[in-house]
C-alpha cells in the first residue's frame, strides 16, 4: 500500500463520516425542540394523572440512590392541594422510578411506576392497579410490607418481595419522609436537599 | 455470491423469510430477540423497527457501494447502521412519543444486530438498489415473523396472556388463563428454550414440506 492509497482511503472515510455527521446534526436540530416539548408534556400528563385538575409548580430537586429526582406542589383554586414527589427504590434488578402524590397531611393518595427493569412475570406486577391502589390513604407509618393478607399495610406480591419492598419501604417511604422533613418541618421549600 | 444477484426478486424476498431466516436458520441476533420477546406487543414493534432499519441500511449501502473503499468498508457500514438507528430514534421521539416511550429502549439495540451488518456486507455492497431493497425487506419480514412467533409463544405459555397492540400507543391484554402456566418461558432462560423449540419446529416444517415442494418442481 503506497502513501497515496493511504491518503485516498483516509479521505474516503473522513468525507463519509463528515457527511454522516452533518445529516445527524440536521435531523437532531429539527427534532430536538419537539422532543423537549414532548418530554415536558409527558411529565405534566403524568402529574395530572396523580392529582387531577391541579396546577403544578416545581419546588426543587432532591437526591436518592445518587439519582436526581424532582418534587412539585399541586394547587387547586389557589390553595395547596398536595405534593407530588419523584423517588427511586432499589429493586431486585433495577431502580424503580416512582411518582408519589400526597395530600396536605402527607397521606399517600396515589402512586405511579414510571420505569423499572424488574423481572417480567414476577416483579413487574408492581405496575398492576391492585398493587398501586394499596397505597391510597396510607400514612408513612403504614408502608410496611407484610407477606400475607393485610389491609393496614402493604401486601407483598408473591414471588416479588424485594420489588414490593423497594417500592413501599424504599421509594415511597423515603419520598414521603423527605416531603415531611423539608415542607412540614423545614418550612423552606427551595433548598437543595441531600438524602442518602 | 454472484449467483444470488441472478435469482428473481420474489425468491430474493422469500430467501430472507425461509431459507436464510435470521433467527430460525442463521441463528443471528439471538441476544436482543430473547431480551424483548417476553410479550407479543414488544416482539411485533421490535420486528417492525428492524424491518425499517434493515431496508434503509440496505438501500443506503447499495447507493454508496461504488464510492466505498473496500479496506474501510466496515467502519462505513457501522456509520450507516448507527446513523439510521439514531435517526429512527430521534424521529420517533419527536413524532410518536407514546410509542417511543415503550420501545425506545430496544431501538438502540439494533445497532449491534449482526444480521444487519451481515446483509450489508454480503448483499447490499455487491448489488444494485432494487435487489438490495427487496433483500432488506425479505430479511426484515423474516425477522419480524420470527419475533412475533417467539413472543406469541412465550407470552401465551409463560403468562397465559397476549398483549395485542391496538394502535401505535394503545394495547389490549387478552387473558386466557388466570395463572402463570410456565413462568420460566417469560424469563431469560425460557427465551433460549422458546427459540430452540420454535427453531426445531420451523426447520422440521421446512424440511418436511418446503423441500418436498422444491423437489416436485424439479
Amino acid at each position: 500500500m503506497t502513501g497515496k492509497d493511504i491518503f485516498k482511503i483516509t479521505l474516503n472515510l473522513v468525507i463519509v463520516y463528515l457527511i454522516g455527521g452533518f445529516i445527524l446534526a440536521f435531523v437532531y436540530a429539527n427534532a430536538s425542540p419537539k422532543i423537549f416539548k414532548n418530554n415536558e408534556k409527558a411529565e405534566q400528563d403524568a402529574l395530572k394523572l396523580l392529582i387531577p385538575g391541579a396546577e403544578f409548580k416545581k419546588l426543587g430537586d432532591w437526591t436518592i440512590h445518587d439519582k436526581h429526582a424532582k418534587y412539585f406542589e399541586a394547587k387547586k383554586d389557589g390553595e395547596i392541594a398536595g405534593y407530588v414527589i419523584q423517588s427511586f427504590g432499589k429493586g431486585y434488578s433495577s431502580y424503580i422510578n416512582t411518582f408519589i402524590a400526597v395530600d396536605k397531611e402527607f397521606t399517600v393518595q396515589k402512586i405511579n411506576i414510571l420505569g423499572h427493569g424488574e423481572t417480567p412475570g414476577l416483579g413487574d406486577e408492581i405496575e398492576t392497579d391492585w398493587f398501586k391502589d394499596q397505597f391510597r390513604g396510607k400514612t408513612i407509618e403504614h408502608l410496611k410490607v407484610i407477606k400475607g393478607d393485610t389491609k393496614d399495610d402493604i401486601q407483598a406480591i408473591s414471588g416479588a418481595t424485594i420489588s414490593t419492598r423497594a417500592v413501599s419501604e424504599d421509594a415511597v417511604k423515603n419520598g414521603v419522609a423527605f416531603l415531611i422533613k423539608t415542607i412540614k418541618e423545614g418550612g423552606s421549600t427551595d433548598v437543595q436537599h441531600k438524602q442518602n | 455470491m454472484s449467483s444470488t444477484s441472478k435469482i428473481s426478486l420474489k425468491d430474493q424476498f422469500l430467501n430472507g423469510i425461509i431459507k436464510e431466516n435470521t433467527i430460525f436458520k442463521l441463528a443471528l441476533s439471538l441476544c436482543p430477540s430473547i431480551a424483548v420477546t417476553n410479550n407479543l406487543k414488544n416482539g411485533i414493534f421490535m420486528g417492525l423497527a428492524v424491518l425499517f432499519v434493515q431496508t434503509m441500511v440496505n438501500i443506503t449501502i447499495s447507493l454508496m457501494r461504488k464510492i466505498i473503499q473496500p479496506k474501510v468498508r466496515l467502519p462505513i457500514f457501522m456509520l450507516v447502521i448507527s446513523g439510521w438507528v439514531t435517526i429512527t430514534q430521534m424521529l420517533m421521539a419527536a413524532f410518536v412519543p407514546d410509542v417511543y416511550a415503550k420501545v425506545g429502549l430496544y431501538i438502540a439495540l439494533i445497532v449491534a444486530f449482526a444480521s444487519i451488518l451481515a446483509r450489508a456486507e454480503m448483499f447490499a455492497s455487491k448489488n444494485s438498489i432494487v435487489p438490495s431493497m427487496v433483500d432488506g425487506l425479505g430479511m426484515g419480514v423474516g425477522f419480524w415473523f420470527a419475533l412475533t412467533v417467539i413472543s406469541f409463544f412465550r407470552e401465551l405459555v409463560g403468562k397465559g396472556t397476549l398483549t395485542v397492540p391496538t394502535g401505535l400507543a394503545s394495547q389490549h391484554v387478552f387473558t386466557f388463563i388466570n395463572t402463570k402456566p410456565v413462568l420460566i418461558m417469560v424469563l431469560p432462560a425460557g427465551g433460549f428454550l422458546a427459540v430452540g423449540i420454535l427453531m426445531a419446529l420451523f426447520n422440521w416444517i421446512d424440511a418436511r414440506y418446503m423441500k418436498k415442494a422444491a423437489h416436485a418442481s424439479h
